[in-house]
C-alpha cells in the first residue's frame, strides 16, 4: 500500500562529484547573481539545533553575525535541544516557528515540504548558481515537485573513526583493513589490549543504524538497501538476516553498556582513548577540535571495509545538512535571505573562520587549504559511487524511529530473537498507511 | 490486680524496646532517603576546580556559594522564575476561583445535574494527560487563528495557565464541595432570607468561610503547577518563555559537564517548594486530608 | 409566626431573580465550558482520531481507518507488550512494595515513635520536588563519575552500566519512583489515620493486642475509605508513569511505557494515529480505577 516513493537513487550516485570535482576556488563568483532581487529587511529569527555550549552553536552564531554585518538585518538566534526540536517539529512549524533553522535533507525535508510546512527556496538555490553541483541540487530537491526546500551546506561521511595515537600504541594499522575478517581481527587485537574494539552507543535508537546501513550496502549493494527502505524488498529476506548476522559478530567487541549511552557517549569513548574503532558520522569532529588541536589532529577516518567483492566499497552514508525556511515564519523572505547567505561563500567563510571543520558541498568552498583530516574525509567520500543519507532520512519517519530503532535495540539486547524481530518489522511496514 | 499492672509494664517496656528499634530502622532509611538531596547540595557548594583537581570524594578545600551566584548569572534563572510566576499565580487563583464557583452552586442549590457536574469535574482531574496534549495544541492554533493571533494561546503564558486550570479545577471543586458540606446550611438560609443575591451569597457569605480549604488548596496547587515541566515543552516553542522547571531540560544539556553548576541550579529551583512545605506544612497536610477523605 | 417564616422560605426558594439565574448560569457555565474546551473536547478528539490515518498536519488528509491502528498495536507491535509489561511491573511494585511501605511508615509515625516529626518531613520532601529535578538529582547519583559509581570504585571510563543494563535498570527505575511514591502514600495515610478514633486503639491495647494485631484488625478496617483511595492512586500513578522515564530515556522506548509509546507515535518525527490509539488504551485501563474512586468518594450522594 506504499506509494511509489523513490528518493531518487540514481541522481545521488553523482553527489560526490561536488566533493572531488569541486576543488579549488570557483571562477567568477556567481553568488551575487541576485542583483535583480529586491533587498530584504527586518529581523530574522533562527533556531540552532543543539545547546548554546556546543561548538556548532558558536559557529552558527558567527555565520549569522556575518549576515547582519552584510545586510544590517538583525538575526535573533535561539538554541533548542535537538531531540526536542525534531520531536516537536510538526507542532513548531504549525505554530510560531523561527524563520530559518538548521535542518536535514531527505525525507524530513521532502515530507514536511509536501505538507506545506516549509518555504520554497528554489530561487535562492538558483542565485547560488554554479557553486552547487547538479548532484548537490538534486540532493536538496523534493522529487514530488522538483523544487528545493533546503539550502544544502554541509555533509560528512559515516566511517570508522579512530585515534592515530591509540592505534600506534597498539601497533595496529587501520588503513590496512580491507576485508571483514581484517576488521574482526582489528577489533580482537584492540580488545586484547584492554580497549573497546567497536564502540557503539544506541540509547537514542538511531546510532546503530549507521552500522546497519553500511553492512547492508557492503553485503547486498546500494540498490538493495534503498529498495529495502522503500518497501520494495522484505526485511525477512535472507539478505537482511545476513546483515544482522554480521552485526552480531561485532557484538562481542562492543562496549558492554551499548544501550546505556548515546552518540555523545560513543564520542567520549574515543575522546578518552578508551576504544579502537567507532562507526559514526564525522560531524562530532568539531568537539574534538574544541577540546584541543592535538585531539583533532589525532583523529582519522577510514571507509568501512569491503565485505562482498561484488560491491566493494562503492557506497557510503553521507547525510546532507542545510538550512530550511519555515512557511509560517513571521519573516519568510528574511528567512530565505539568511538561508541563501549561509549557503553562499561569505556564509561559509564566516563559519570556517569560527572553527567549522565540516565539509561544505558548495564548490565555493576552498578545499585546497583543507587539513589532513578533511582531506581524508573527502577521500573517503570520493571512494564511493553511491551515497545514502542515513536510514532515518531515507525512509518514512513513522517507520525509522518507532520501528527500526527499537528493532535494532531489541537485536542488540537479544540477538537470538532475530527472526521474530525481522518478521515484526516487516509486519509493521505492511501496516503503514499510505502517505 | 497487681499482676495485670506488672504485665502491662513488662509489655510496655518490651514495646518500648521494639519502638526504639523501629525508630532506628526508619532513621537509617531516612538518612538514605535524604542523602541524594544532601549530595546534590554538597556538590553545589564545591567549586568546579576542586572536583576536577581532587576528585568527587575528596575532602573539600573550599566551600562557598560561588556556584549559586554563577548559576543565577549564567543560567538566567531570574528570568525563568519570572516566567514561572506569570504562569503559576494566575493559574492558582483562577483554579481556586472557578472551583469555588462550581462547589458553591453544587452544595448550596439543589439542581438535578449537581452530582453529574461533580462527577465530571472529579473524573477530569484523573484523565491521563497524554490523551489531550496534541489536540490541545491544535485547538490553541485554531483559536489563535480565530482571533487573528496565533500566539494568543500557543507559545504564550496564557495557554499554559489555561491548561493547568483545566486539569486542576476538578480537584479544587471536589475539595471545596466536601468542605462546604460541613458549613451549616443555616448561614446560607439566613442570607437568602435577608434577600441576598446569589452573587452576594457567594462573595460575602461563603467565600470568607472558605479560607482554610482555599489556603490548603492554594499551597498544594502552587506546588503542583510549579513542578510541572511537561506542558511548556509542548506548548512553547521559545525557550526564553518557559517556566524554570521546563528550562532545566535545556540547561541540563548545556551544562552537563559542569555538574557543580547544575547542582546549584537544581538546588535553587527545588528551594521554593521545599521552603513552602516547611513553612506551610499544616496547609499541605490539610489540603491532602480534605482531598483524600470525606470530612 | 411559623407560617410566615415557612412562607418566606418557600418564596425565597422559588423566586430566583433573573439576576440570580444569570449569576448561577455564569457560575456553572464558565468553569464547565473551560473544562469541556480544554479537557474533554481534546480527549474526545483523540479518541476519534484513533480510528483514522493521519500525519498530524493538514486536516484534509484525515482518512478513516476503523480498527486498523488497534489491530496493528495488538497484533503487530511487540514493543507494546513490553510497555504493558513495564507498566505491570510498575503496578505490582507499587502495590506490593511501595504502597505498603508508605502505609507502615504512616502508621509508625502516627504512633509518635522517636523522631517522627523529622521522619514525616524527610520522607515527604521528594514529593514536593519537580520530576525534572528528581531526574537531575538521580543522574548525579548514578552517572559515570557520580556517587554510586564512585562508591563502587568505578571512574568515568569503566562505569557500571545502569540505564542500559536490562537486568538491573528496572529495579533502579522502580527505586527512584518509589523514592517519591512512598512519601506521598505516607502523608495521605497519615492524614487518614488522624480520623481513626483513638479510643479504639486504646481499647485494643488494654485487651493485650500487639501493635501488629491492632493495625491489622482495628486500624486497617477502619480506614476502608482511605484504603480504596490509596489503591486507586497507586493504580493510576502506575499507569500514568511517564515523566521520570522521559527524562532518562527520551522517546527512544529503550525502556518502554504506555505513555512513552503515545508520545513517540503521537508527536515525534513520524506522527501516526497509533499514538492516539495508545492513549485510548491507556484511558480504558484507567476507567476502572476512576470509577472505583468516584463510587467510593461519592458513596452517599449516589444513593
Amino acid at each position: 500500500m506504499m506509494s511509489e516513493e523513490n528518493n531518487g537513487i540514481s541522481r545521488r550516485s553523482v553527489l560526490k562529484g561536488a566533493a572531488v570535482g569541486g576543488l579549488g576556488i570557483a571562477a567568477g563568483g556567481s553568488l551575487l547573481a541576485g542583483c535583480g532581487t529586491k533587498k530584504v529587511t527586518g529581523d530574522v529569527h533562527f533556531t540552532i539545533r543543539g545547546n548554546l555550549s556546543d561548538a556548532g552553536a558558536k559557529i552558527a552564531i558567527a555565520a549569522n553575525d556575518a549576515y547582519t554585518k552584510k545586510t544590517g538585518n538583525k538575526v535573533i538566534s535561539q538554541a533548542v535541544n535537538s531531540d526536542d526540536f525534531q520531536n516537536n517539529f510538526v507542532q513548531i512549524m504549525q505554530g510560531t516557528p523561527d524563520d530559518a533553522f538548521g535542518w536535514m535533507a531527505g525525507w524530513r525535508t521532502n515530507a514536511r515540504a509536501d505538507a506545506g510546512l516549509l518555504a520554497d527556496v528554489s530561487d535562492q538555490i538558483k542565485a547560488l548558481g554554479s557553486a552547487l553541483s547538479p548532484a548537490a541540487i538534486q540532493g536538496a530537491t523534493n522529487p514530488k515537485d522538483g523544487k528545493q526546500y533546503i539550502i544544502p551546506t554541509t555533509y560528512y561521511p559515516w566511517g570508522l573513526h579512530y585515534r592515530k595515537s591509540t592505534m600506534k600504541e597498539l601497533g595496529l594499522d587501520p588503513e590496512s583493513i580491507a576485508t571483514w575478517d581484517d576488521l574482526i581481527k582489528l577489533c580482537e587485537a584492540t580488545q586484547k589490549k584492554g580497549l573497546v574494539g567497536y564502540a557503539l552507543g544506541d540509547k537514542g535508537g538511531w546510532e546503530a543504524m549507521g552500522t546497519f546501513d553500511i553492512i547492508n550496502m557492503r553485503l547486498n549493494g546500494y540498490q538493495f538497501h534503498i529498495d529495502l527502505l522503500n518497501g520494495k524488498e522484505k526485511w525477512t529476506d535472507a539478505k537482511v538476516v545476513d546483515v544482522f548476522t554480521h552485526m552480531g559478530q561485532l557484538i562481542p567487541y562492543m562496549n558492554k553498556n551499548v544501550l546505556d549511552i548515546s552518540w555523545d557517549g560513543m564520542r567520549d569513548l574515543l575522546l578518552q582513548k578508551k576504544c579502537g574503532a567507532m562507526m559514526m558520522g564525522s560531524w562530532f569532529a568539531n568537539d574534538f577540535k574544541a577540546k584541543s588541536q592535538e585531539d583533532y589532529d589525532d583523529l582519522w577516518i577510514v571507509p568501512f571495509p569491503e565485505i562482498n567483492p561484488e560491491h566493494g566499497v562503492d557506497s557510503i552514508d553521507a547525510p546532507l545538512d542545510g538550512i530550511s525556511v519555515a512557511a509560517n515564519g513571521k519573516n519568510v523572505e528574511g528567512g530565505k535571505d539568511l538561508a541563501g547567505f549561509l549557503g553562499s561563500k561569505e556564509g561559509i567563510d564566516a563559519a570556517v573562520a569560527a572553527g567549522d571543520t565540516n565539509i561544505y558541498i558548495s564548490s565555493e568552498f576552498d578545499t585546497t587549504s583543507y587539513d589532513a583530516f578533511n582531506k581524508q574525509k573527502l577521500a573517503v567520500l570520493g571512494a564511493a559511487k553511491n551515497i545514502g543519507f542515513f536510514l532515518d532520512r531515507d525512509t518514512r519517519g513513522d517507520f525509522a524511529g518507532p520501528v527500526v530503532g527499537p528493532a535494532i535495540q531489541s537485536f542488540l539486547k537479544n540477538p537470538k530473537d532475530l527472526n521474530k524481530i525481522l518478521e515484526n518489522t516487516q509486519k509493521q511496514w505492511d501496516a503503514l498507511p499510505a502517505l | 490486680m497487681s499482676s495485670t499492672i506488672v504485665q502491662d509494664k513488662k509489655y510496655r517496656n518490651k514495646q518500648k524496646v521494639k519502638d526504639n528499634l523501629i525508630s532506628l530502622f526508619i532513621g537509617f532509611f531516612a538518612i538514605v532517603w535524604i542523602f541524594p538531596i544532601l549530595w546534590t547540595v554538597w556538590t553545589s557548594l564545591r567549586p568546579y576546580n576542586d572536583i576536577i583537581s581532587y576528585g568527587v570524594f575528596s575532602w573539600p578545600r573550599h566551600l562557598n556559594l560561588d556556584n549559586y551566584f554563577h548559576a543565577f548569572r549564567v543560567m538566567g534563572l531570574t528570568h525563568y522564575f519570572l516566567n514561572t510566576l506569570y504562569v503559576t499565580v494566575p493559574a492558582v487563583i483562577l483554579t481556586l476561583f472557578l472551583g469555588s464557583l462550581i462547589a458553591f452552586v453544587v452544595s448550596r442549590y439543589s439542581f438535578r445535574f449537581n452530582l453529574s457536574l461533580l462527577l465530571l469535574f472529579t473524573a477530569g482531574n484523573m484523565l491521563p494527560i497524554v490523551l489531550t496534549y496534541i489536540p490541545v495544541f491544535w485547538l490553541y492554533i485554531k483559536i489563535g487563528d480565530l482571533f487573528g493571533n496565533r500566539s494568543l494561546l500557543y507559545n504564550n503564558y496564557l495557554g499554559i495557565t489555561l491548561v493547568h486550570v483545566a486539569f486542576q479545577v476538578g480537584f479544587a471543586t471536589f475539595v471545596l464541595s466536601s468542605y462546604m458540606k460541613t458549613v451549616p446550611k443555616e448561614i446560607s438560609e439566613s442570607a437568602i432570607i435577608d434577600g441576598a443575591s446569589v452573587f452576594r451569597h457567594y462573595w460575602n457569605v461563603m467565600l470568607p468561610l472558605l479560607r482554610p480549604p482555599l489556603a490548603a488548596l492554594g499551597v498544594l496547587m502552587s506546588c503542583w503547577i510549579y513542578n510541572d515541566f511537561f506542558w511548556a515543552l509542548i506548548l512553547m516553542s521559545e525557550d526564553s518563555k518557559r517556566p524554570v522547571t521546563s528550562a532545566l531540560r535545556q540547561l541540563q544539556g548545556q551544562y552537563i559537564t559542569d555538574f557543580n553548576l547544575l547542582a546549584a541550579g537544581a538546588s535553587i529551583v527545588a528551594a521554593p517548594t521545599i521552603i513552602l512545605f516547611f513553612v506551610l506544612r499544616k496547609q499541605f497536610v490539610s489540603g491532602l486530608t480534605l482531598g483524600s477523605t470525606k470530612g | 409566626m411559623k407560617t410566615a417564616t415557612a412562607n418566606k422560605k418557600v418564596r425565597s426558594r422559588r423566586s430566583l431573580s433573573r439576576n440570580d439565574r444569570f449569576t448561577l448560569a455564569a457560575f456553572i457555565g464558565i468553569p464547565t465550558l473551560m473544562q469541556i474546551i480544554f479537557l474533554w473536547l481534546p480527549a474526545l478528539i483523540t479518541i476519534a482520531l484513533s480510528f483514522t490515518y493521519w500525519n498530524g498536519i493538514n486536516v484534509s488528509d484525515i482518512k478513516w481507518a476503523g480498527l486498523a491502528n488497534y489491530k496493528n498495536i495488538f497484533f503487530g507491535t511487540p514493543v507494546f507488550y513490553e510497555a504493558l509489561k513495564n507498566n505491570l511491573i510498575w503496578l505490582l511494585w507499587f502495590t506490593f512494595i511501595a504502597t505498603p511501605l508508605g502505609i507502615l511508615l504512616a502508621y509508625q509515625i502516627d504512633r509518635k515513635i522517636k523522631g517522627h516529626k523529622i521522619f514525616e518531613t524527610v520522607f515527604y520532601i521528594p514529593v514536593v520536588l519537580s520530576l525534572a529535578i528528581i531526574g537531575i538529582i538521580w543522574n548525579f547519583m548514578l552517572q559515570p563519575g557520580g556517587f554510586v559509581q564512585g562508591i563502587m570504585g568505578r571512574d568515568i571510563g569503566n562505569a557500571v552500566s545502569i540505564w542500559g543494563n536490562y537486568s538491573i535498570n528496572t529495579y533502579v527505575i522502580m527505586g527512584v519512583a518509589s523514592w517519591r511514591h512512598i512519601g506521598y502514600i505516607m502523608l495521605l495515610y497519615l492524614a487518614g489515620l488522624k480520623s481513626v478514633d483513638p479510643s479504639l486503639r486504646e481499647a485494643a491495647a488494654i485487651d493485650g493486642a500487639t501493635e501488629w494485631q491492632t493495625f491489622r484488625k482495628i486500624v486497617l478496617p477502619a480506614m476502608r475509605p482511605v484504603n480504596i483511595i490509596i489503591v486507586v492512586i497507586t493504580i493510576i500513578e502506575s499507569l500514568r508513569a511517564f515523566d521520570l522515564v522521559y527524562i532518562i530515556y527520551g522517546t527512544s522506548t529503550a525502556w518502554p511505557l504506555l505513555n512513552i509509546l503515545v508520545f513517540q507515535n503521537f508527536a515525534g518525527q513520524g506522527i501516526s494515529m497509533k499514538g492516539a490509539a495508545y492513549a485510548v488504551i491507556l484511558l480504558v485501563l484507567c476507567i476502572g480505577p476512576i470509577l472505583l474512586y468516584l463510587r467510593n468518594v461519592f458513596k452517599e450522594d449516589l444513593k
